[in-house]
């Protein structure tokens, strides 16, 4: 199926069977809607979300949506968010499909095509978005158009919101609207499509995963104040010693290895499906005592890594004034990403003793506004729940059609998504989507990011199915 | 002396409105006229111009009754005209050079607790951007110059006075173009540099009058550690930024050899005769064997010490990432170098590479004047030292020892890098001479509110004055 869907595609005016015509106007939609998306810039810098919005809300209107089932609504001019209502039964209560519409700046020098068109090469659709996320956003239209189509009568209301500032952190569309339209949004439980739910290798499946926990986000800013003077008569106590002394005690630092009930259940599935000197690693890890010996080798993999340990790395850097003067400042910004279970200030004190010098302020970084602290909030990263069986068991039926011999796990991001609003909220929040990604070319906010055409294709049916199965339980 | 000098600058009109006042305070008035007036002319090289402080001293000079012939404003731009002046001798011996600059450093008025570019006296100290570097020296040999004419006094050889732009900034360098387009306006036997040595004190008691013979070399270096980033959601153990941070903690422990050369030999051994305490015994030990540790290391203690004895490199910049949730994609550091005379900056360069044993660190040259980049660094040593002239040194000691003292003259080596660099390869020995003395701990030059004691200023007036007579007056 996945290889004649390609095929629509690649030569999408092809003369085609009885059958295969709901599959070709869904595809061809969902591909009109995507390259729209693309499009249109939604930055920050100079993008409007809005404008994405409003295109969204037409086709929905054209598509025989209710006006008053189609809000476009948000807090300024550039940055509306689309909150669109499939009716259902009223049966349960409604299910709510988060995604957002912005995406980060792409300049285009960076790029070997213009990030905002969509160009279609070698098998790949490359554009800003490709990956994060207009590529969902576009499948989770054109999939209620074609349900709508359909007559299709879920027993729950579907809704879909599709935010903005999600990349930028200003204006964000999910909080804004937990805070300010609940009554749109409110909804049993949440699908977030911001993510990558396939991994493969060399193309070849491996996993599937729904996330049902997320690392806590956090900034800090390193900061060492010294008089500074001439370099002529230098002062040893350089204000970029101090600072070079303290992160090279930060890379030796490794935060401690923890499980909690989401991860343990990963690693447990993880160790089932391997075999070797793996396999062995992975079940020394979940024995009372975990091997120190296994742990550095399965923390060698960057992805293992960010699942057992906070980490923190170094990202930015700031000195001096004129290249003739010693220092006044320096400065370095260190990101974290935490476990579930422990705060940012808990994460702070921790850097200051590893850095282990007076010298170095390490303040929080609000991320939303760049504003700066002495203390970071004591909030706890969200803790990890297992997985809603009506989540999770229609995902294990249709990947075995769609994934065969991957691995249907349930995970915790390493990255961080709205899914901290929602949850926040008491909205139980899980990340699922169907695309399908290597895990060597994950190049989402880099340059050049792209998606194979067959995941794009294969994503849409993959919704479809999925979305039916959800909101319709047997 | 002194006493008298504050007092008449507080109160400078009324007392020396009587016609009782003698040459001297006339031309300590001049003098400070002439101070406050380039101080208050904005010779930055972001929105200044050196051109009109040059125009302003040639007013002041054809007023006082220099010839326009022996008064030139000349350079290559609007706004870079450097000032020439000669005051002619019997021409028995060659001319002597006079050598200042007029550009000063940028001066936010942010960071300053006063204007700038306002002559603020206060609590016995002028502060303004140049009181130290160097419109008190350019001030000062303007009025003595004209001093003179009015004495009559007629040197044994043309005393030439050139005040330059680009010192500071690096472009359009004065004393470079002079040499390069109007050597003959400048040429002569020796150059007299007063942007450098001068007179240390320790809380405001003198301990040495310097004269610099020597200077060391200025390099800049980038170091740079370029990785593929990513996000920090999947951090690799590979930060550039670790990479970068090793380095300079190399660096940080790293010590360039003790040396000593002629000058710098001259100058610790006067130390350790005009001091007879336990520090006497370390500069003895240290002029026995640089190397031996104990004692270089206790010499070295005091920067300025360390700065004469080593070559220094001090990282001053730093820049890396692009974003506070992605990994840097690159990572870079500067790092600038005070090099001993006998090394090249390719030399140091080298060390560095060694130093920070990191092949992923990459070690560039950076050009001064213009920024430009280079994989390697230009061999050329740094300026070699110059012979000390009897003629320099002898009436610098006799002028000295009236006006300080019991306080040793030291032959020295500048740690800083100055125009010297350009008289000194054209040939011209140079040597760094100034009478304006400020605490060791009270060196302001190019930092916020620079000051200087307002008795150094006229007690630094008298001194060039006497010192150029004293220079140009055949026994």
């Amino acid at each position: 199926m996945t290889v004649k869907i390609a095929a629509l595609i690649l030569s999408s005016f092809l003369i085609l069977g009885e059958t295969a015509h709901a599959l070709d106007d869904h595809a061809s939609a969902a591909y009109d809607i995507f390259k729209q998306l693309i499009e249109i810039n939604t930055t920050d810098s100079v993008g409007s979300v809005s404008k994405a919005s409003e295109a969204l809300a037409q086709r929905l209107l054209k598509a025989g949506f209710p006006a008053k089932d189609i809000l476009v609504l948000g807090p300024s001019e550039r940055k509306k968010n689309l909150v669109v209502r499939f009716h259902g039964s009223g049966q349960r209560r409604p299910v709510l499909f988060i995604g957002h519409l912005d995406v980060v700046e792409a300049p285009r020098v960076d790029w070997a095509t213009d990030p905002f068109q969509l160009v279609e090469k070698d098998g790949y659709f490359y554009g800003r978005g490709t990956l994060d996320m207009k590529s969902s956003d576009a499948i989770a239209v054109a999939t209620l158009i074609r349900l709508r189509n359909e007559g299709f009568k879920p027993h729950r209301d579907i809704i879909l919101a599709l935010t903005s500032g999600e990349e930028s952190f200003k204006d964000n569309g999910v909080k804004w609207l937990v805070e300010h339209h609940r009554d749109l949004i409110d909804a049993e439980f949440v699908i977030n499509m911001d993510g990558i739910g396939v991994l493969t290798d060399h193309g070849r499946p491996v996993t599937v995963r729904v996330d049902a926990a997320e690392k806590l986000y956090a900034d800090f800013r390193l900061m060492v104040i010294n008089p500074g003077g001439t370099t002529a008569l230098p002062a040893r106590d350089n204000a970029i010693y101090r600072l070079s002394a303290g992160l090279t005690r930060l890379e030796q630092y490794r935060f401690p290895f923890e499980l909690n009930a989401v991860t343990r259940a990963y690693l447990t599935q993880l160790a089932e499906a391997a075999d070797g000197p793996r396999r062995a690693d992975l079940l020394a890890l979940l024995a009372d005592s975990p091997d120190a010996a296994a742990l550095d080798r399965v923390s060698r993999d960057p992805l293992d890594n960010a699942t057992l340990h906070t980490v923190c790395s170094a990202t930015r850097l700031e000195a001096g004034h004129a290249n003739n003067a010693l220092p006044q400042i320096a400065s370095a910004m260190v990101n974290c990403r935490i476990l579930p279970g422990h705060s940012a200030e808990e994460v702070r004190k921790t850097l200051l003793d590893v850095f282990h010098d007076p010298n170095i302020q390490v303040s929080y970084v609000r991320e939303f506004d760049g504003q700066m602290f002495d203390r970071a909030p004591d909030a706890v990263a969200l803790p990890a729940g297992a997985p809603r069986p009506d989540v999770i068991g229609p995902l294990k039926t249709i990947a075995r059609t769609f994934w065969p011999g991957a691995l249907v796990i349930a995970g915790m991001s390493v990255g961080e998504s709205d899914a901290v609003w929602t949850a926040s909220a008491g909205m139980p929040t899980f990340m699922v989507s169907g695309l399908a990604v290597d895990r060597d070319d994950v190049r989402v906010h880099g340059r050049d990011e792209r998606l194979r055409v067959s995941s794009f294709n294969q994503g849409i049916e993959f919704f479809y199915q999925y979305l039916k199965a959800i909101a319709i339980e047997p | 002396m002194t006493a008298r000098f504050v007092g008449l600058a507080l109160a400078a009109v009324s007392s020396l409105a009587g016609a009782a006042a003698s040459v001297p305070e006339n031309n300590e008035r001049l003098a400070f006229d002439i101070f406050k007036q380039l101080i208050e002319i904005n010779t930055t090289d972001s929105v200044g111009s050196v051109s009109q402080a040059s125009e302003a001293l040639r007013q002041r000079l054809l007023k006082a009754g220099f010839e326009s012939k022996d008064v030139a404003v000349v350079g290559p731009s609007e706004r870079k005209k450097n000032l020439v002046v000669r005051l002619h001798g019997t021409g028995l011996k060659r001319p002597v050079l006079i050598l200042g600059h007029l550009d000063v450093v940028e001066a936010p008025r942010a960071d300053w607790t006063t204007d700038p570019f306002e002559l603020v006296e206060k609590d016995g100290y002028f502060y303004g951007r140049g009181t130290q570097d160097l419109k008190s020296g350019d001030a000062i040999a303007v009025a003595s110059l004209i001093r003179l004419l009015q004495e009559g006094f007629k040197p044994d050889r043309d005393v030439i006075l050139a005040l330059t732009a680009g010192q500071e900034s690096f472009k359009d360098n004065g004393t470079k173009w002079l040499i390069e387009q109007r050597r003959d306006l400048i040429d002569a036997e020796f150059v007299l540099n007063m942007d450098g040595a001068g007179v240390l004190a320790d809380h405001g008691r003198p301990t040495t009058v310097r004269v610099d013979a020597a200077e060391k070399l200025y390099a800049d270096f980038r170091l740079t550690v370029v990785k593929p980033g990513g996000t920090t959601a999947l951090p690799v153990s590979d930060n550039a930024i670790y990479h970068l941070a090793q380095g300079l903690a190399r660096l940080e422990h790293y010590r360039f050899p003790a040396e000593l050369n002629v000058v710098t030999r001259a100058y610790f051994s006067r130390l350790a005769e005009s001091d007879d305490g336990p520090k006497s015994a370390d500069l003895r030990g240290l002029l026995a064997d640089p190397s031996d540790s104990t004692a270089t290391v206790r010499i070295s203690r005091d920067a300025i010490n360390d700065a004469l004895l080593h070559t220094i490199c001090a990282p001053t910049r730093l820049e890396a990432g692009h974003a506070n949730n992605a990994l840097p994609q690159m990572a870079s550091a500067m790092v600038n170098c005070r090099i001993l005379p006998g090394h090249s900056a390719e030399e140091i360069r080298t060390t560095l590479v060694d130093v920070l044993s990191d092949s992923q660190i990459e070690v560039a040259y950076v050009r001064e004047f213009d920024g430009r980049v280079f994989a390697r660094a230009p061999d050329e040593v740094a300026m070699a030292v110059a012979p000390l002239r009897p003629d320099v040194v002898r009436p610098l000691e006799r002028v000295a020892a009236a006006l300080w003292p019991a306080v040793p003259v030291i032959p020295g080596m500048s740690i800083g890098e100055s125009d010297a660099v350009w008289t000194a390869a054209a040939g011209m020995p140079t040597y760094a001479v100034s009478g304006l003395a400020i605490d060791r701990d009270d060196i302001r030059s190019h930092g916020r509110d620079e000051r200087l004691p307002v008795a150094s200023f006229y007690k630094g007036l008298e001194f060039f004055y006497q010192y150029i007579r004293a220079l140009t007056t055949s026994p």
